[in-house]
């Protein structure tokens, strides 16, 4: 059905930078991420919105990239994992997991990293239950949760967590 | 768009039901969709005339958020609060859930507690529009009073008035990212020892988000007791429809919502 259907001009920014490109009315912001603008950081786990591999920012509120048509992008600012490290530098919650040991294959990782950013945006200092409840959404099939849960408060104690 | 399509376009708002049915094959995909979330009278949550009027592409999360709706009705704050996760909550909208109608949607019961009406609007030649009350919307399992061509435009209720104690909950198998195995609401008012106001409405146990008129029947007049509330929880029983699928059997639903309702009154007695 996908070729049937001409393609629509797309403008929208992504991790700062303006983007316009053609795409299929039938694409979700998943595929143009990782298909047309290479950004494979962003993981295609369930596609149906109950793993949270997919999570990015959507004008600044975490959401699953594969349930969101990619032309209703229009216009919009996304942010993927590639968008938070500064000048090839680690971001300070990618820092957190890492010295947590809360990455063990690694598919949940941005996933995970893009809704405790989101969650440190609204609330910079969480509780345990509080970090438990905005990874809802995010599945860890190698059970890393206390590892992850560890690394988010990290960032919680440090009282400036992310800049 | 909507009525010159003849049904080939369909009604979107937050897509969250919407684009997995479509991409997995459970339901055929329409020949166009049209994003409800571009018309500003669906946008918002007002209060005017003493009445809370929360448009249909409101997201959940805003729900959970929003002033008014926490002030004035704080048991749809929390229904809206724990639909799914967040990721879910900044895109679903308490129009998608109503009009999916599951007989599951969380933010059914609470607002049934609320009496509140919908306004359906359709634009065949002009806009009208059309008031519905909650209790009349629901068909079946994905069935509403939706005319070919309408859509929720708006959902309006009255605050819960002074005194009431209202309450929602649902039980599933796990904490994150739960469907409702059952959900039960609560809207009493005591008033010297008796019971002279009682909304009673349950979820997942019937075809439809269901409202309990025989639980309702077995409190209103009445002090709440121990004999009261084991009463109103066998009339609960006695008027839902559960049945057995993937996530609970029939017998466990019924248990859990005698046991749900029974720990609300008591809460309730207490407050």
């Amino acid at each position: 059905m996908q070729n049937v259907l001409d393609k629509v001009e797309l403008g929208f920014t992504v991790n700062g930078e303006p983007v316009k490109l053609r795409v299929s009315p039938l694409a979700t912001l998943l595929d143009i991420l990782r298909n047309d603008l290479e950004l494979t950081g962003t993981k295609y786990g369930c596609g149906e919105g109950e793993c949270g591999a997919c999570s990015v920012l959507l004008d600044g509120k975490v959401v699953n990239s594969c349930l969101v048509p990619a032309l209703e992008c229009e216009g919009s600012e996304v942010v993927t994992i590639e968008g938070l490290g500064v000048n090839g530098k680690v971001h300070p919650i990618q820092k957190a997991f890492v010295d947590h040991g809360a990455i063990q294959c690694g598919f949940c990782t941005p996933g995970m990293i893009m809704a405790t950013y989101a969650l440190l945006e609204a609330n910079p200092s969480p509780t345990e239950e509080e970090v438990k409840l905005a990874l809802e959404g995010n599945l860890c099939r190698c059970t890393g949760y206390r590892k992850i849960i560890d690394a988010v408060l990290s960032l919680a104690k440090g009282g400036a967590p992310h800049g | 768009m909507l009525s010159r399509s003849s049904g080939a376009a369909a009604p979107y708002a937050g897509g969250t039901d919407l684009m997995p049915r479509w991409s997995k094959g459970i339901a055929q995909r329409p020949e166009s969709i049209v994003d409800l979330k571009g018309i500003d009278e669906l946008k918002g949550v007002s209060s005017a005339n003493g009445e809370i009027r929360v448009g249909a592409c409101v997201f959940m999360s805003e729900i959970a958020a929003d002033p008014v709706i926490r002030s004035a009705a704080p048991v749809l704050a929390e229904a809206g609060g724990r639909v799914a996760c967040p990721q879910i909550r900044n895109r679903a909208t308490i129009g998608g859930n109503l009009c999916n109608a599951s007989p599951a949607a969380d933010t059914a019961v609470p607002l049934i507690l609320l009496d509140s009406a919908l306004d359906l609007a359709s634009a065949a030649r002009e806009v009208t529009v059309r008031e519905v009350p909650i209790a009349d919307f629901f068909r079946g399992p994905g069935s509403t009073s939706l005319a070919p061509g309408e859509i929720l435009m708006r959902i309006r209720f009255r605050p819960l008035s002074e005194g009431i104690f209202a309450t929602w909950d649902k039980f599933g198998t796990r904490r994150a990212m739960e469907i409702a195995v059952a959900s039960v609401g609560v809207a009493v008012k005591v008033e010297a020892g008796t019971v002279t106001h009682a909304t009673v409405a349950y979820g997942s146990v019937a075809p439809i988000p269901l409202r309990g008129r025989g639980a309702e029947a077995e409190l209103v007049g009445n002090p709440l007791s121990a004999e009261t509330i084991a009463k109103c929880e066998a009339a609960a029983q006695e008027e839902i429809e559960p049945i057995t699928d993937v996530r609970a059997t029939e017998a466990y639903r019924r248990e859990m919502v005698g046991v749900m309702l029974r720990r609300m009154l008591q809460r309730a007695e207490r407050a």
